[in-house]
């Protein structure tokens, strides 16, 4: 076989690639195949895709926009580890000198901050969209476990949300301070072991020097590490699925009589995986009219997608500067003091679970704060195991069979976006409610 | 060889990317931009063009360029205002424009900069660098440069620049008169006056009536019931009011009406900004004992010693280690052998007379006498007949049993 490169010596094995850079247009179906075999940043690739699968407005890429997210926030974190100090004397000064002389210092803190923010948005659209089109069931492939990556996911999306809590509380100023106090007496609503759970969430009773090094080591360390784990196994499961469920409605759709498959061809990764390897119709994926080589289709899209979000993370954050509110006081409690808005719903709920009746006061952040939002992730968890809507209706948008847990789902999101709007836009000082064109009382200075 | 497969998205696709790969760059462009657009470049710029107009190029070359900062290690400040002030330390730009003004000297001889930094008395943001920022005039900073024109807003009485009394109260809290600071010793004299202490607890002691004013300061402009106040809503201005008028501004208050001037009331409120929990080393607090606190005898014993025959060896020192026990000089430290008897001690312990030892000392003397008690030949003159007349005093008490000489 024959690899066209630039270099004078032509590689002898296929899966040997003997350049550095690689620049590479595959001529044929297997040189396009022997590509992604002999790249490293490639072997995760299949070497075909359906293009029902590569559409834009099936996925919107949703999943590739957070592991580019990810990317970034670890990125832009590198140089943050080299310039914060995770101390509460010299936190908040540290921080002042990445915003005011560090070279690209405050252009590096709002790539972090804006990237995690968006990720958070993205990781949640990502679960959305794999929940509207039921990708988490299983198609026509053998041995796919789509489930138990749809449980990692939902895993993932709550070490995103601790990962960006976590970070919250580093910069120790009054933002950070508060939105964490408010997000730790949460969790100390839980009955008999609440003040156990915040102690052991701020290693004390007050939060301290000992909070901010534990939210910095698992903001830097452990998180971050679950999620990197968390995301190859991700990854991994996709292939051993087969790919989105997407490619299997495909298949449906080519083949509807194809309900005993043909195991004639098998996908497996380097053959490490033996046996339960999903074997999926030959005949849909390997017609020339509903595949494309990944190489470079699927790594163009993939690139657009990552460098896309790269270039537009990087003009916000020229213009979005990152806040940094006075240093953190434990004496003085801004007014509204805030959680972060992502749990700024469940903030709402807990002040509109909480009832008075004469002097008893029934405490709403144990409702609010603990029991809704662990059903809903209980049910989110298993609702795999619930759904038993036909294998037809995986990897199709909105199907009929799905219509109604589609319609809870989306009326549940509503729920919380309105909620979460009410919380970040309408509450003002006091928790009193005043409309966008109200406006609120104002904020006085010392001198 | 077997085909490639067509595919149909490489011509929207490479053109997508390429639009993509545009944006990256301008991207990469406008970051690096925002990085360099500082305004301390060109007051850099204009400074160094000032300089070499005045002094000639070779003195503009060595300005220095870059951002710069005063560390003041002991206070944790880094004031990075000499960034664009270049001129602060620069003589010859007295009359200037700010930021290109000469610093006047008076304050800084009792205040070197690098103690001090500049925004400990001047206030204002010393990590930023961009003058919006730096001069604190920006949300979530609350200590703003106390400027002349922060006084213009305030329509301060008498001297405009007063504010920044308040950061001299913050070392200076102790004294009942600190030279340069007029408002805030006015303040203090009215709180002695009117009896403030009489219902509030003043640095510690006082009434229980009102509340506690010893760290009043802190108190955050939200912790400030500010809904019967007029005009500017800053803690400053609701002291400024209520001291005109307490019952307008607090409904139900006792604290009487004082009729206070609008300078006296100016002057009041600057005092209760300044009293804040200050996190400032005892060295930086003026009026601070430097010494160990001594009871009422040993100061008595002290002064009776300082009039008494022996007085001469405790103003030049010598008690410091020595008793001269004969003369009634008692050594706090008593490191040294008594001198009542160094006419013979001398002789036994050196060999040489007392003359020639104190001509030509030699041990710890030798190093005493080089470098911290610094006696001219006239003064050696006078040790001698001293210890000549205490070695008389000596002989004579060991004659009567009834004194006995302490001897060490």
């Amino acid at each position: 076989m024959r690899l066209p490169s630039l270099t004078r010596s032509k590689p002898e094995a296929p899966g040997v690639h003997a350049e550095p850079f690689w620049s590479l247009r595959p001529q044929s179906d297997r040189e396009a195949g022997d590509a992604v075999v002999s790249n490293f940043m490639l072997h995760w690739f299949p070497a075909k895709i359906s293009k029902a699968s590569m559409a834009w407005n099936y996925s919107f890429w949703l999943g590739t926009i957070s592991a580019a997210l990810f990317f970034l926030t670890i990125l832009s974190g590198l140089p943050l580890l080299f310039l914060y100090v995770p101390s509460v004397e010299r936190a908040y000064q540290s921080v002042k000198d990445i915003e005011f002389v560090i070279t690209f210092g405050s252009w590096i803190r709002s790539v972090h901050r804006i990237s995690a923010h968006l990720m958070v948005i993205v990781v949640a659209l990502h679960l959305m969209r794999v929940f509207l089109t039921g990708a988490y069931k299983n198609g026509v492939g053998r041995g796919q476990q789509r489930e138990v990556n749809w449980v990692i996911g939902v895993v993932m999306f709550l070490t995103t949300l601790f990962l960006s809590f976590t970070g919250y509380l580093l910069p120790w100023d009054q933002l950070a301070f508060w939105a964490v106090t408010v997000g730790t007496n949460i969790a100390a609503s839980i009955p008999a072991i609440g003040a156990s759970v915040r102690e052991l969430l701020i290693g004390g009773r007050n939060i301290e020097q000992a909070t901010l090094i534990r939210f910095y080591v698992l903001h830097v360390v452990f998180l971050p590490g679950l999620l990197g784990v968390l995301f190859a196994y991700h990854m991994w499961r996709v292939r051993k699925d087969g790919g989105l469920a997407r490619a299997d409605a495909e298949s449906v759709v080519e083949s509807p009589r194809s309900t005993a498959p043909v195991p004639s061809k098998t996908y497996t990764l380097l053959g490490v995986a033996r046996g339960t390897a999903p074997t999926v119709t030959a005949h849909t994926l390997d017609a020339p009219d509903a595949t494309v080589n990944a190489v470079p289709d699927l790594v163009r899209r993939a690139a657009i997608a990552t460098l896309g979000t790269i270039a537009v993370i990087s003009i916000m954050s020229v213009f979005i500067a990152s806040p940094l509110e006075e240093p953190a006081n434990a004496l003085v409690t801004p007014n509204p003091a805030k959680a972060p808005w992502y749990f700024l719903w469940l903030q709402e709920i807990v002040t509109d679970t909480t009832i008075r009746i004469g002097s008893f006061t029934l405490n709403g952040a144990f409702v609010g704060g603990v029991i809704l939002p662990g059903l809903l992730v209980g049910l989110l968890t298993f609702w795999p195991w619930i759904d038993k809507s036909s294998h037809l209706a995986a990897g199709v948008w909105l199907p009929r069979d799905r219509r109604t847990q589609n319609l809870v789902f989306l009326l549940l999101i509503l729920g919380v976006l309105a909620l979460t709007f009410v919380g970040m836009v309408l509450r003002g000082p006091y928790w009193i409610l005043y409309w966008p064109w109200e406006a609120w009382p104002e904020i006085p200075g010392r001198i | 060889m077997e085909q490639r497969t067509s595919s149909p998205y490489p011509r929207v696709d490479r053109l997508v990317m390429a639009v993509v790969g545009v944006v990256l760059v301008i991207g990469t462009g406008l970051f690096m931009w925002s990085d360099r657009a500082h305004d301390w470049r060109y007051y850099q710029l204009e400074f160094r063009q000032m300089v070499a107009g005045k002094f000639g190029d070779d003195k503009a070359a060595v300005l220095p360029s870059g951002v710069q900062q005063i560390w003041a290690a002991d206070l944790a400040r880094a004031d990075r205002c000499v960034t664009c002030h270049q001129a602060t330390a620069y003589k010859g730009f007295e009359t200037a424009e700010h930021p290109y003004r000469t610093h006047p000297i008076e304050p800084l001889q009792q205040h070197p900069v690098e103690d001090y930094g500049c925004t400990s008395c001047h206030g204002g943001q010393g990590w930023a660098i961009d003058t919006a920022a730096a001069h604190g005039e920006v949300a979530h900073w609350e200590e703003p440069l106390l400027s002349r024109s922060l006084g213009d807003t305030y329509t301060l009485a008498g001297n405009k620049n007063a504010l920044m009394q308040m950061n001299c109260n913050t070392c200076h809290r102790y004294d009942r008169e600190t030279p340069g600071a007029g408002a805030i010793n006015l303040a203090k004299r009215l709180v002695n006056e009117k009896g403030c202490r009489a219902c509030h607890v003043i640095n510690g002691f006082g009434g229980t009536i009102g509340p506690d004013l010893t760290t009043v300061g802190e108190k955050a402009p939200e912790q400030y019931d500010l809904s019967r106040l007029s005009g500017q809503r800053t803690a400053f201005a609701w002291h400024v009011a209520h001291f005109k008028d307490p019952r307008a501004l607090s409904e139900g208050t006792v604290m009487p009406n004082f009729n206070f001037s609008t300078e006296q009331a100016q002057a009041l409120s600057m005092l209760m900004l300044s009293w804040r929990r200050a996190d400032v080393p005892a060295l930086y607090v003026s009026g601070a004992p430097r010494t160990d606190p001594r009871s009422p005898d040993e100061l008595k014993a002290e002064a009776a010693m300082r009039t008494g025959p022996g007085g001469w060896f405790v103003q030049t020192g010598c008690f410091v280690c020595h008793s001269i026990s004969a003369l009634g000089v008692r050594s706090p430290a008593q490191i040294g052998p008594d001198l009542s008897n160094a006419v013979e001690d001398v002789q036994s312990r050196f060999g040489v007379t007392l003359d020639a030892f104190l001509a030509n000392p030699t041990g710890t003397m030798s190093v005493v006498l080089s470098r911290q008690i610094i006696l001219t030949p006239e003064q050696k003159q006078v040790a001698i007949t001293k210890l000549r007349e205490a070695f008389a005093e000596y002989q004579r008490q060991r004659a009567t049993p009834a004194a006995p000489a302490r001897n060490q």
